[in-house]
């Protein structure tokens, strides 16, 4: 498949001034936002960009919207570059990048979906027709003919998600879109994401730092550190990756034999016997990787008079991915580290 | 190599969706000042109050010494021009209404600018295809309606508050400066706009040269009354030619560059020149600021 975003060795620097208390602290400080970035992006994937605070990610996406001017290397975005052809560019994406900002609160939000359609050149006709089809779609119907100063955070961001919407764009950038939505409304964006990847064949490129969102949704994910990308592929090939020790639990009816049949499986470490009661056993088998071996597991502690109530494996996540690769969690602010360690990393 | 090439979603690109740029924009910002109650006729009071100043005072100054305010005013501010006018309360009102547009229009792009950065919809614009000079147009199109509402209605006001007759004589010339001065203006706030765009305050800058402006247009007086350098200074700003173009229109004073014609083919030259300059130094400006922190941050 042809690749719709195609990120050639991008480099970003930032020259940030040092404002501390002593004098001798103030001055200038390099930080190294993006280093040498390149990824492809292939048309109708759904694609995370997954890193903690100041790991790069949003100062990619800049790079990628034309909001910033990379400092070394170029992209292409649906076939024209970032540096040369901005419009076009421009024309190609719908965005959502400030959470609730970059709405006019005086606007109601037909209004403001109505003014950013004009600005992405919807025919007014069209754009009456998109604005109404959003506002059903979103549910927004309750609060849309309301000035957006009366909105929830949660509304605001559901306008903000629809206002990415408006111009019916092959490729979407989605920044962390859930982040102050209630738990139901995150679910229902989701869902809305996956159906314009899986039944409209957007390319969207889905920034996050909850990595459940990243495995729900993505069909590749580039974990991004520092300015690094330092893990790029599907989330079951990243965490596949990793070799760590799994542990599965099963529960049901599983004589000795079993047991042997278990710890003959190639990657499977050991088997312990955890509780015993009724006749049901609860074993502990302790593997390399649950995901790759899990088939082997249950077709063991199945048939032979063996049966099996219960299996709950202790899966490897993409937190563990990025803790294994940076020794660091998702939690923690990437510019914190480097500032502690007193080096250049690092954007937003 | 890039990537392939694909389709825009429903945008079509054009005139007809420039024009409509411009249109959505002007409607926009109409309904968001229609949507802070009594903001234009507060702004159209704000001149009748400045031109209140110096006229209470000339009149008090006058009355003390026994004579007549309007000869006072013609013997004194007035006696470089060569023709002159005893309506001093006519003359402060159109100094202050003019202050009043050309202040909406110089500071315009500025205050977008800085509005856009801290509500956030400045990356949103510069998210979106359309270029910043339709976006702009519109948003100059709000403003120059606006102005000429406070324009027109600070005129009416004060004319009725100090019992004086705007309609004379002059009103289409003097109209006619307006709208031709209405271009340099706009290109000069391009040049604040990048100002403001680099610099990421607003409101300190405008304080100070608000008044460097009042005193460089002459909106109390005459700019003949300046000492040489300075008035060949402000001869070449173009709110004082329109300043003195729209009162001597309409008091019949003459004009500082002798006479209708030689005013307006100035103005005519600003109006050409400072757009181009303006919004030139802007681009440059955005360009310089996305290779760097980017123009959202504030």
């Amino acid at each position: 498949m042809e690749p719709i975003i195609r990120v050639d060795h991008i480099s970003k620097t930032f020259i940030t001034k040092e404002r501390g208390k002593a004098r001798k602290r103030k001055g200038k400080r390099t930080v190294h936002a993006l280093k040498d970035v390149s990824v492809d992006v292939l048309a109708g994937e759904n694609f995370g960009l997954l890193g903690p605070n100041g790991a790069g990610k949003t100062t990619l996406i800049k790079c990628l919207t034309t909001l910033l001017l990379p400092t070394a290397g170029t992209a292409w975005v649906n076939g024209y570059n970032v540096q040369q052809d901005e419009d076009r560019v421009r024309a190609s994406l719908g965005c959502m990048l400030m959470g609730d900002r970059g709405l006019y609160w005086k606007l109601t939000g037909r209004e403001n979906l109505d003014y950013f359609g004009a600005l992405y050149h919807v025919p007014r006709d069209v754009r009456r027709k998109r604005v109404d089809e959003l506002i059903e779609l979103l549910k927004l119907g309750e609060f849309a003919d309301r000035t957006v100063e009366t909105y929830s955070s949660g509304q605001k961001m559901l306008l903000a998600f629809a206002k990415a919407l408006v111009n019916d764009a092959p490729i979407l950038f989605f920044d962390e879109p859930t982040v102050t939505m209630d738990v139901p409304t995150a679910r229902e964006l989701r869902r809305i994401v996956r159906s314009l990847n899986k039944d409209q064949g957007k390319t969207i490129v889905y920034t996050t730092h909850l990595m459940h969102e990243a495995e729900e949704l993505c069909d590749r994910v580039a974990i991004i550190d520092r300015g690094e990308i330092i893990a790029l592929g599907s989330p079951n090939d990243l965490k596949a990756s990793l070799v760590r020790e799994d542990v599965v639990h099963l529960e049901g009816i599983l004589p000795g034999p079993t047991v042997d049949r278990l710890r003959a499986i190639p990657g499977v470490r050991n088997v312990v016997a955890q509780a015993e009661s009724g006749g049901r056993t609860t074993l502990a088998v302790l593997c390399d990787n649950s995901r790759l071996q899990l088939p082997r597991i249950i077709e063991a502690a199945t048939g032979n008079g063996a049966s099996l109530e219960y299996i709950k494996p202790q899966e490897v996540t993409l937190e563990d991915v990025f803790i294994a690769r940076t020794g660091r969690s998702l939690a923690i602010d990437t510019r914190e580290v480097v500032a502690a360690e007193g080096k250049g990393g690092g954007g937003g | 190599m890039a990537a392939a090439r694909g389709g825009f979603g429903l945008g079509r690109p054009g005139w007809r969706a420039k024009a409509d740029v411009v249109r959505t924009v002007f409607v926009a910002r109409l309904k968001i000042i229609a949507r802070y109650k009594g903001a234009i006729f507060m702004e159209s009071l704000i001149p009748i109050v400045f031109a209140a100043m110096p006229v209470l005072l000339g009149t008090t100054v006058a009355a003390q010494a026994g004579r007549d305010p309007g000869t006072v005013f013609c013997e004194t501010l007035l006696r470089a021009s060569p023709t002159c006018t005893t309506n001093y309360k006519l003359y402060m009102l159109i100094g202050a209404a003019t202050f009043s547009v050309v202040s909406l229009m110089l500071w315009l792009i500025g205050y977008w600018v800085r509005r856009e950065q801290e509500t956030g919809t400045l990356e949103s614009l510069y998210l979106a295809p359309a270029r910043r000079f339709w976006v702009l147009a519109g948003v100059t199109a709000y403003a120059f309606v606006r102005a000429m509402v406070a324009f027109v209605l600070a005129i009416l006001l004060g004319s009725l508050l100090f019992q004086v007759n705007p309609f004379e004589r002059g009103i289409p010339l003097a109209l006619l400066f307006l709208a031709i001065g209405f271009l340099p203006l706009w290109g000069l706030s391009f040049l604040f706009g990048a100002f403001i765009l680099k610099i990421k305050e607003a409101d300190s800058v405008i304080q100070v040269l608000q008044w460097v402006l009042a005193f460089l247009m002459g909106v109390f007086y005459p700019i003949t009354l300046l000492p040489p350098i300075l008035r060949a200074t402000a001869g070449l700003f173009p709110p004082t030619v329109v300043t003195d173009g729209v009162r001597a229109s309409l008091l019949d004073i003459g004009f500082f560059y002798g006479s209708a014609y030689g005013s307006l083919a100035v103005l005519f030259a600003m109006a050409i020149v400072m757009p181009l300059l303006g919004y030139e130094v802007f681009e440059l400006t955005e360009r310089r600021l996305k290779r760097r922190e980017g123009v959202g941050q504030y």
